[in-house]
């Protein structure tokens, strides 16, 4: 028998998850796959499990003049629905999986799960997200690049949970992201490429890169991004130069869904594509 | 009620299978039931050492090699393949035990504490020559064949332009929604099996072997099964012998229901091949002579790979006209899964070759490849490979026509020429096929026989008694239309049941485009019997058994003859826009026209067009199963990816009918028929787009961007 603790509010959860070891479980969508056995028999969790689906204070998403607050259970779908969610990230919500696991599937499980391929992690990398951690004695923000530390390894400890995504307002006015997969739905990426740029008169505010399923974690370099502001101020854009930066950083691996080979150009392409967009 | 059979009717399995009510062998319960799970080869080739076994608790059981009454051999066409492994493994898979008992927690307890110590030996993974030790007879063959007509050392000679290439094919999983199941119990001697199955009395041939009992102790219930798509033909034979000798052993009923991962991993696909096709031309560009050699990767055991290679071979020349011909094929085995029967059996795999060498050879001689193919195609009183007679008008170039008015293909093959400046490219293919219907050769004469009866009762209600089984496809009703029409009676007044072999004779299993085209005709003919004998309230039964229609001709010492007595026809076209930055390539239209004589049901014909050009799409684009040392790497369903509906367009189809007068009503064979076409217009539409030669699916954008690097023309 799986022993499960539905808590009521966040504080309740927080005091469950101090004295107990237990797994969180959101929307269920990875770990129902994880702890899957035999048909006809349990799954196989050896932790008490914690639902934390129907907390409220973890599913409302806020705006204020600075920031945007969602909490880490709310589900794609209900991000897809809201009107306080600026439309590029709906763009990234609704490549993922299918409707059936985006009505379940939440934000903070996409995060904590940690996988390079998360299909919601470049966006977030790219937005500078940052995460609000809680546990019944301290809250704490985290940028989301320094929670995920590997493939499915995070910075989590036990008694805490991720409560908020927290997002800077920003202003980017040209988007372009590409989920690459072996089909249109219900699949998980080969590749994936977001690119974020903050234009006007020709001029060149911010950029943002991000790519997934290429390396250990997501890629994101600030370095990078600050050379290829200072090469647009300068006009002097070196597409090669800015591509080879990044082939340091892409090292995907062959798998049973690509190969190395077809992950890095495919990159190279879709960043050379995107650059070149810019000028 | 006499109305046009086309016409569709309402599917009277629909409604429950929507609502989720239809009890599949998943759904089957029984109080003493107990449950069964297979411990299997983790070697691809190795001998077994030992197995240390953990003590069976009391109800628990062991059911293996020794266990197995009859002969351990699953009764198919070369007696090879084991239901349980005995002195050696040979992939990577196989099942070399049950473990049975009451609690699934348990079993899965046994099953990870048993120990099998292995030996292991060097496995044969590829066709080419590999000089190990053979997994079977002296070549590592299970089947050799030649055949051919004409003199093709003649047009060696006189040939003006010679064309050489070679093509190859991947592994397709069946990937029916419902995975593969049966439940077996021993009753006073006698032995039930319930199974998700295609073949009644393949299964029951099967189990009467293994359990070395007399036929009357055996029985046969087909489950409602959830598809098949020919993946279910030979393998239930396998899981219906380990059941029965284990609900023999426990003296309970068992079940042996394998997961979706394990199904994926452990049955039967379709066979790998790879194909080599050499063309000669005369000035007026005919197409006079071809040779064409044929390999197939058949795994470890022979199962039904000798059948499918004889339907790959004799549509080496597809819808071509040669009267020059040499054909040469194997089967080789290989120490991975069983290749085994799925919709098309072997003729995917040689239709896809020649459709992509014409286009190639005619490239190359600076032709328009669709005149150089309709030029070739074969007409009326023209000879088939084999040698056989083309009885009927073909209405491919009408088809053809068709299909490029549909698809706008002349003017979208000048559009997909021009450059463009969005990372797109677009490109369009057309494809040429037919699909003889029914049993290869003296299939159907000599060894299925199928025998088929009409049983009335006194309520004037009609049975069909066969043992075709509806699995998607349609026949619960066709059948019942096919009856009812015949017979002048309400199809209301029609019964179809699962069959069950204790009721109903042997009209062969629901394989090879047969159902509809043989047991539909014999059951039109026992319903024209039985109306003419017809007496208000009274119980009567009619029955037909098959006849060889007059006239055909069929050797199958030398493979000659007529291979077929019908064939249905295709055209397809497919559009393609492919990114050029990812190599991914979009579908954007589907256009076909099919011939397949009379529609018995307009809607269940759709049906099946739909389903078998979205398979056949899957087929050349993104269903990859590669295998690394003998292990599949996509072996799971969230790896081995299929379309979805995300991924088709909608499919714009239309019949043109020949009629075959052997058919109920005319009609001819169809379901396989329309997987056959697509992944060739596919893999033409990306060759167009991209302007290089493409010789292999499937043309996943990994393959593409390695074509595209090379810059190798055809």
């Amino acid at each position: 028998m799986v022993e499960v603790y539905k808590p009521q509010s966040l504080k309740e959860a927080l005091e469950l998850l101090e004295f107990n070891d237990c797994t969180v479980f959101a929307g269920g969508t990875d770990l129902m796959v994880k702890k899957k056995q035999w048909t006809g028999l349990e799954p196989c969790f050896d932790k008490p499990v914690v639902l934390i689906s129907e907390i409220d204070e973890l599913t409302e998403i806020k705006r204020d003049e600075n920031y945007l607050y969602i909490g880490a259970a709310c589900t794609f779908s209900q991000l897809i629905e809201s009107s306080l969610i600026p439309e590029f990230y709906k763009c990234v919500f609704v490549e993922m999986a299918s409707p059936s696991i985006r009505n379940m599937a939440t934000i903070g499980g996409n995060i904590c799960n940690s996988s390079p391929a998360g299909d919601c992690l470049p966006l977030l990398y790219a937005l500078d997200a940052n995460l609000l951690i809680q546990s019944s004695c301290r809250n704490f923000e985290v940028p989301i690049e320094d929670f995920i530390i590997g493939p499915g390894r995070n910075i989590l400890k036990s008694g805490e949970l991720v409560t908020k995504v927290k997002i800077l307002n920003s202003n980017f006015n040209i988007i372009k992201y590409r989920k690459v997969g072996a089909r249109k739905s219900t699949v998980l990426s080969k590749l994936s490429f977001i690119g974020l740029a903050d234009m006007e008169d020709k001029r060149l505010h911010d950029i943002r890169l991000a790519f997934g399923a290429v390396a250990p974690t997501v890629v994101r370099n600030r370095e990078i991004e600050a050379e290829i502001l200072n090469m647009y101020s300068m006009g002097l854009v070196d597409v090669q130069e800015i591509t080879g930066y990044y082939s340091i950083l892409i090292r995907p691996i062959d798998d049973q869904r690509s190969t190395a080979k077809y992950r890095k150009s495919s990159c190279k392409r879709l960043l050379e594509d995107f650059i070149k967009s810019l000028l | 009620m006499k109305t046009d059979i086309s016409a569709p009717v309402k599917r009277d399995d629909v409604a429950d299978k929507l609502a989720g009510l239809t009890c599949y062998i998943g759904d089957m319960r029984n109080e003493d039931m107990l449950y069964a799970k297979t411990l299997r080869s983790k070697e691809a080739r190795a001998k077994i050492a030992s197995i240390e076994y953990p003590v069976m608790p009391e109800g628990y059981f062991i059911v293996g090699k020794n266990d197995i009454p009859g002969r351990n051999r699953v009764k198919l066409l070369l007696e090879d393949w084991p239901f349980f492994a005995e002195d050696v493994v040979n992939y990577i898979g196989e099942p070399i035990a049950l473990i049975v008992g009451s609690d699934k927690a348990v079993i899965q307890e046994l099953i990870a504490a048993t120990k099998v110590i292995y030996q292991k030996l060097e496995p044969i993974l590829s066709i080419d020559d590999s000089g190990l030790l053979p997994i079977y007879g002296e070549t590592n063959s299970f089947a050799d064949y030649s055949f051919g007509k004409g003199d093709i050392d003649k047009v060696k000679r006189i040939a003006k332009y010679i064309y050489e290439g070679t093509y190859e094919t991947g592994y397709q999983e069946q990937f029916y929604l419902e995975p593969q199941g049966v439940i077996a119990e021993f009753k006073e001697g006698k032995a039930t099996i319930y199974g998700s199955l295609q073949c009644p009395y393949y299964i029951k041939n099967a189990v009467i072997d293994c359990l070395g009992i007399s036929s009357d102790r055996v029985r046969i219930v087909q489950a409602t099964t959830g598809g098949a798509f020919g993946g279910k033909e030979d393998y239930p034979s396998l899981l219906a012998g380990q059941a029965a000798c284990a609900a023999l052993k426990a003296n309970k009923p068992v079940c042996l229901l394998l997961e979706r991962n394990e199904d994926i991993e452990c049955t039967t696909k379709r066979h790998p091949s790879r194909i080599r096709l050499t063309s000669y031309v005369d000035e007026g560009f005919k197409l006079i002579g071809l040779e064409a050699d044929i390999v197939i990767d058949a795994g470890a055991y022979a199962g039904l790979s000798g059948v499918v290679l004889q339907r790959a071979m004799f549509a080496a020349a597809g819808v071509y006209n040669v009267e020059n011909l040499r054909v040469h094929g194997k089967a080789i085995a290989t120490n991975k899964v069983v290749s085994g029967a799925f919709r098309g059996f072997g003729s995917p795999q040689a239709f896809f070759a020649i459709e992509m060498h014409m286009e190639h050879a005619a490239k190359e001689m600076g032709v328009d490849p669709m005149e150089f193919k309709l030029q070739n195609v074969v007409k009326k009183w023209d000879k088939s490979t084999t040698g056989g007679i083309f009885r009927d008008k073909n209405l491919l170039p009408e088809m053809v026509q068709r299909v490029t008015e549909m698809s706008g293909f002349a003017e979208k093959k000048q559009t997909s020429k021009k450059p463009r400046n969005d990372n797109k490219r677009r490109g369009i293919g057309l494809s040429m096929f037919l699909h003889g219907c029914g049993f290869t050769g003296n299939g159907e004469r000599d060894h299925i026989k199928a025998h088929v009866k009409l049983a009335k009762n006194s309520r004037d209600e009609v049975e069909i008694l066969i043992s075709n089984v509806e699995m998607g496809q349609g026949i619960n009703t066709t059948m019942k239309k096919i009856a009812a029409n015949a017979l002048e009676i309400p199809i209301e007044r029609v019964i179809f049941i699962n069959p069950d072999t204790d009721r109903v004779p042997d009209s062969g299993p629901t394989v090879a485009s047969r159902t509809i085209v043989v047991v539909g005709r014999l059951v039109y003919e026992a319903a024209i019997e039985l109306k003419e004998k017809w007496q208000v309230g009274a119980v009567q039964e009619a029955e037909c058994s098959y006849q060889y229609p007059e006239g055909y001709e069929w050797d199958n010492d030398s493979l000659s003859g007529d291979a077929y007595t019908n064939y249905s026809w295709g055209v397809n076209a497919v559009e393609v826009e492919l990114d050029t930055l990812t190599f991914e390539s979009k579908i954007i239209g589907v256009w076909a026209v099919f011939d397949i004589g009379k529609s018995i049901d307009d809607r269940i014909v759709k049906g099946q067009i739909d389903g078998g050009i979205v398979q056949g799409l899957g087929y050349a684009s993104m269903e990859v199963m590669e295998n690394q040392q003998g292990r599949f790497k996509q072996r799971s369903s969230t790896d081995y990816i299929i379309p979805t509906a995300m991924d088709i367009p909608i499919i714009q189809s239309e019949l043109m009918c020949q009629p075959y007068s052997g058919g109920p009503f005319g009609a001819k064979g169809l379901g396989e028929l329309t997987l056959v076409g697509s992944p060739i217009a596919y893999a033409l539409a990306i060759e167009d787009a991209i302007d290089a030669g493409i010789n292999s699916i499937p043309v996943r954008p990994e393959l593409l961007m390695e074509v595209m690097a090379d810059d190798k023309k055809y």
